[in-house]
């Protein structure tokens, strides 16, 4: 049995578990021999890898994608006061603060609204493609790139928080009204669809795409 | 150590598609089936675009302004543009599928706008949320129509709105206050449109609905008055006040109450006359026959005040119609020139006629036209003396001119008038008005004033004070100096002494002394012969000479001399030039006093004594010429007989001093009165 030294792994010393002939419970790592469909600790299904997250990384990708087309194009947020009411979408609340002069918070609206959902995307997108077709990336890096996908994908949700934080608080009846628009909800689905994108992919399969 | 894993069983890759395809794929799948079927739907529910013009598009705003029907939102805006030519401006709707087929030619449009009014405030919520369009249509859906009119108003009758329409036409003084409620009992039952001026601009007329169900409440016997505003009365039972409501007072409003029951219930379309007033609208229930009244038009040439709609329109004293309306025309092409005639459109009862059978229009133009061709003419006449109001009366003129009804005027026939009967109290008032008002009243008042002024400053000043009584006294001074006895006896005694001098003068002649002495002289002459005759006749004529009275006469003139020299030398008569001299003096400065304070009156009457004193004086001196003329006759006769005697006497010499005293002071007299004679006035003024 080949022990796996103390020492920093390299490229060339990388041995997965596949290699060695066993497999890991994701939900609860014990590891099994290889072949094993159920682990027995826990009852999680056990796969070495898994063909179909592939499409169900795409399937929750599309979903999102779709999701954040009506996010953009509905208004987010509907004030009403008392003499006149305004929908905004996102980039149109972000032009509003700018025209207001308030850039840091356009800034914040734009990167937590925009840039972040969009980079989910393409970050997801590049993972799948580099894992499906193989890439000459170092494979740490697509693995950093994969957690820190995982590990923003519930801040995304800030916009959200901004409009259920001001709709809860700003019901004057007739004086100020707060309103999530519709866009609130698709934005908030295309997040909850990217999360599970994400959760969907098998960073192993990170490991194997160098391999070919 | 087994240091070689078993083998891995790897299953052979028959998988099913099933198996090889994820279940996930189903929620994109469903997501892009719920977009498309989302997308579908809502273009399949889209409804027709409408195009509303509108004036102005004040407020409207592309993907905002809402179609409300009802107050439900219907449609939206989509677009705002102006027609071709910039005229109007076109809103583009796009209405809700279910309620488009409703839209069709009953639909009509018009903007809400916030509006405050005396009926209240309406559209408030406009002014938060912007305009919308309000869109009302009936609950029938009929052939779908898509270009609209916008309205500026909105309409007071919805259509689908259940009410009785009625057309409300005002009558004499009423003023119609557009968009205004009908109460009943102050109950709000319907609403009265804006106002409009009729055709022929006689009247105004309004639309007006009456909603259900208080539409029973109307039939032909109703009366419709004006309650807006309020009257108050001062009678003989005290002040009244009288308004409808505190809202119709501010708002106008129009009221309406059937004072006669069985009248047939009103239909859509009746038109019903506004009376100004409630009273108005009572009397007219009992005034109105059932036949509608004939209505003709007279023009008269007189253009006069004091007619008015309600003026009674006479026939043989009694009323048989009233005058609705008056109007000024000016056709030159019909009467040949620009003048202001006056048309005033009578209402005649046919009833009050006295026509046999069934009274109807017809009938009474037929007997109008008939009077008419027998001379009856229509004239102005006075209604009251007093008040100048003027009514139509109908008379026959028989010397008028031939004439007939002209029944193609239009809009009524035409009536020949004659020339007006107007007794013008008022202008005759008039003028003795604008008499007194052209008084210079001001100046009069002002000379009044300064009048007044002078006269209390004339009446306060003492020498003004002292003037009646010296004045007084000056006029007693001449009243005792003319009517003192010396003065009164001035020509008696001088008549006395020249009738005694006469008599002197005629005893000589009678006597005839002289001839006789010359007779005498002649004898003696004849004797002289004689010597001793002649010498015993000369004694004895001296002795008859001596034995002559002519010592009598001596004395006797003497005496008269005496009583002349008495007279002259009266303190009287030698007073009489100073007296009169102080006299004018004195009357020379009350007049100039006089004239200087204006009493003109007192100087008047002053004047008038003073002058029938001079007259008196003028009198008195009057007989002064002829007496001296006698006075010299007698003198120079008297002279001559003297010459005769001893010039060198004693006698002659006192007597002629005497009687040149005597013609010395005559002359004087003489010159006074001559002075007197010539200018009376001077003894008055002084000059």
């Amino acid at each position: 049995m080949q022990v796996v030294g103390m020492e920093l792994p390299r490229k060339e010393d990388i041995v997965t578990a596949r290699d060695i002939g066993v497999v890991g419970c994701q939900r609860c790592t014990k590891v099994w021999p290889l072949g094993t469909t159920r682990c027995t600790r826990c009852g999680a299904r056990v796969i070495s890898r898994d063909r179909l997250a592939y499409q169900r990384v795409w399937a929750w990708w599309l979903v999102g994608l779709i999701c954040y087309i009506p996010a953009n194009l509905y208004p987010m947020l509907e004030t009403r006061t008392l003499i006149a009411s305004q929908a905004d979408t996102i980039i149109g609340g972000v032009l509003t603060l700018m025209g207001h002069g308030s850039y840091g918070v356009a800034l914040v609206i734009f990167v937590a609204s925009v840039l972040i959902p969009v980079g989910k995307f393409l970050a997801i997108a590049f993972l799948a493609i580099s894992a499906q077709r193989g890439t000459r990336s170092p494979s740490l890096q697509r693995m950093g790139l994969y957690e820190i996908v995982e590990y923003i994908g519930r801040w995304s949700m800030i916009d959200v928080f901004v409009v259920a934080i001001l709709s809860a608080l700003v019901q004057l009846n007739a004086l100020a009204t707060v309103t999530p628009g519709p866009a609130a909800l698709f934005f908030g689905m295309s997040v909850i669809f990217t999360m599970l994108s994400a959760q969907s992919f098998d960073a192993r399969l990170i490991w194997d795409a160098e391999r070919r | 150590m087994s240091a070689t894993p078993p083998p891995v069983p790897i299953a052979p890759a028959r998988r099913s598609w099933v198996e090889r395809i994820s279940v996930v794929w189903v929620v994109p799948i469903a997501a892009l089936l719920i977009a498309l079927g989302v997308a579908w739907s809502s273009f399949a529910d889209r409804g027709p675009v409408i195009e509303i013009t509108f004036d102005t598009a004040a407020g409207v705003a592309a993907g905002q302004t809402e179609l409300h029907y009802r107050d439900v939102v219907v449609g939206l805006v989509e677009d705002v543009r102006f027609t071709d030519d910039l005229s109007a401006v076109i809103a583009v709707v796009r209405v809700e599928q279910d309620v488009a087929p409703f839209i069709d030619s009953s639909a009509r449009f018009w903007v809400v706008r916030p509006e405050v009014t005396t009926q209240g405030v309406s559209g408030l919520d406009t002014v938060l949320n912007g305009v919308y369009i309000e869109g009302s249509w009936d609950t029938a859906a009929g052939e779908p129509r898509r270009a609209f009119v916008g309205l500026t108003n909105p309409p007071l009758i919805r259509p689908g709105e259940p009410g009785l329409e009625l057309g409300l036409r005002a009558v004499g003084d009423t003023v119609l206050n557009g968009d205004t409620p009908i109460f009943f009992k102050g109950v709000e039952v319907g609403r009265m449109g804006t106002a409009r001026i009729s055709r022929d601009g006689g009247f105004t007329i309004a639309e007006a609905i009456i909603y259900e169900p208080y539409d029973q409440l109307i039939s032909d016997a109703t009366r419709f008055w004006d309650s807006s505003g309020f009257t108050f009365s001062i009678g003989p039972t005290g002040a009244e006040l009288d308004f409808t409501s505190l809202a119709s007072l501010v708002g106008g409003g129009v009221t309406f109450d059937t004072f006669v029951s069985g009248g047939t219930p009103a239909q859509d379309g009746d038109v019903f006359d506004v009376f100004s007033n409630d009273a108005t609208a009572r009397a007219s229930v009992f005034n109105a026959s059932d036949v509608d009244p004939l209505e003709v038009s007279v023009i008269f040439e007189e253009n006069v005040a004091g007619l008015a709609a309600g003026a009674s329109v006479d026939l043989n004293g009694l009323r048989i119609g009233e005058v609705t309306n008056l109007n000024g025309i000016v056709d030159e092409a019909r009467f040949g020139d620009r003048r202001v005639r006056l048309i005033v459109t009578l209402a005649i009862q046919p009833a009050r006629l006295g026509l046999p059978d069934d009274p109807t229009e017809a009938r009474a133009l037929a007997f109008l036209q008939e009077r008419v061709a027998g001379g009856l003419r229509a004239r102005l006449a006075t209604a009251g003396l007093l008040t100048g109001g003027l009514r139509v009366e109908l008379v026959n003129d028989p010397e008028a001119e031939a004439a007939e009804i002209d029944l193609t005027a239009t809009p009524f026939p035409v009536l020949p008038a004659t020339e007006s009967d107007i007794t013008d109290v008022t202008v005759t008032a008039e003028g003795v008005l604008s008499r007194i008002s052209d008084l210079p009243v001001e100046e009069l008042l002002n000379s009044a004033i300064d009048f007044l002024n002078a006269g209390t400053a004339l009446v306060a000043d003492q020498a003004l004070q002292d003037t009646p009584e010296e004045l007084q006294a000056l006029l007693g001074d001449m009243r005792g100096f003319v009517g003192s006895d010396a003065m009164q006896n001035v020509p008696v005694l001088m008549e006395a002494a020249l009738q005694r001098i006469e008599a002197v003068a005629r005893q000589l002649e009678e006597d005839r002394a002289v001839e006789r002495l010359i007779a005498a002289v002649d004898a003696t002459a004849a004797a002289a012969a004689g010597v001793p005759e002649l010498v015993t006749e000369l004694n004895a004529l001296a002795a008859m000479a001596s034995e002559l009275p002519v010592e009598t006469l001596i004395t006797e003139l003497t005496d008269l001399v005496d009583a002349a020299e008495d007279v002259i030398d009266t303190d009287d008569a030698r007073a009489l030039p100073g007296s009169l001299a102080q006299a004018l003096a004195e009357l020379q400065a009350t007049l100039s006093e006089l004239r200087e304070g204006g009493a003109v009156a007192n100087a008047n009457a002053a004047m008038a004594s003073a002058r029938n004193a001079a007259d008196q004086v003028a009198v008195s001196v009057q007989d002064l010429p002829r007496l001296l003329e006698r006075m010299n006759e007698v003198l120079a006769q008297t002279s001559t007989t003297l010459q005769s005697y001893d010039q060198s006497s004693d006698l002659n010499r006192s007597a002629r001093e005497a009687l040149r005293d005597l013609s010395a002071a005559a002359d004087a007299v003489s010159r006074l009165a001559r002075a007197i004679e010539r200018n009376p006035n001077s003894l008055l003024i002084g000059r």
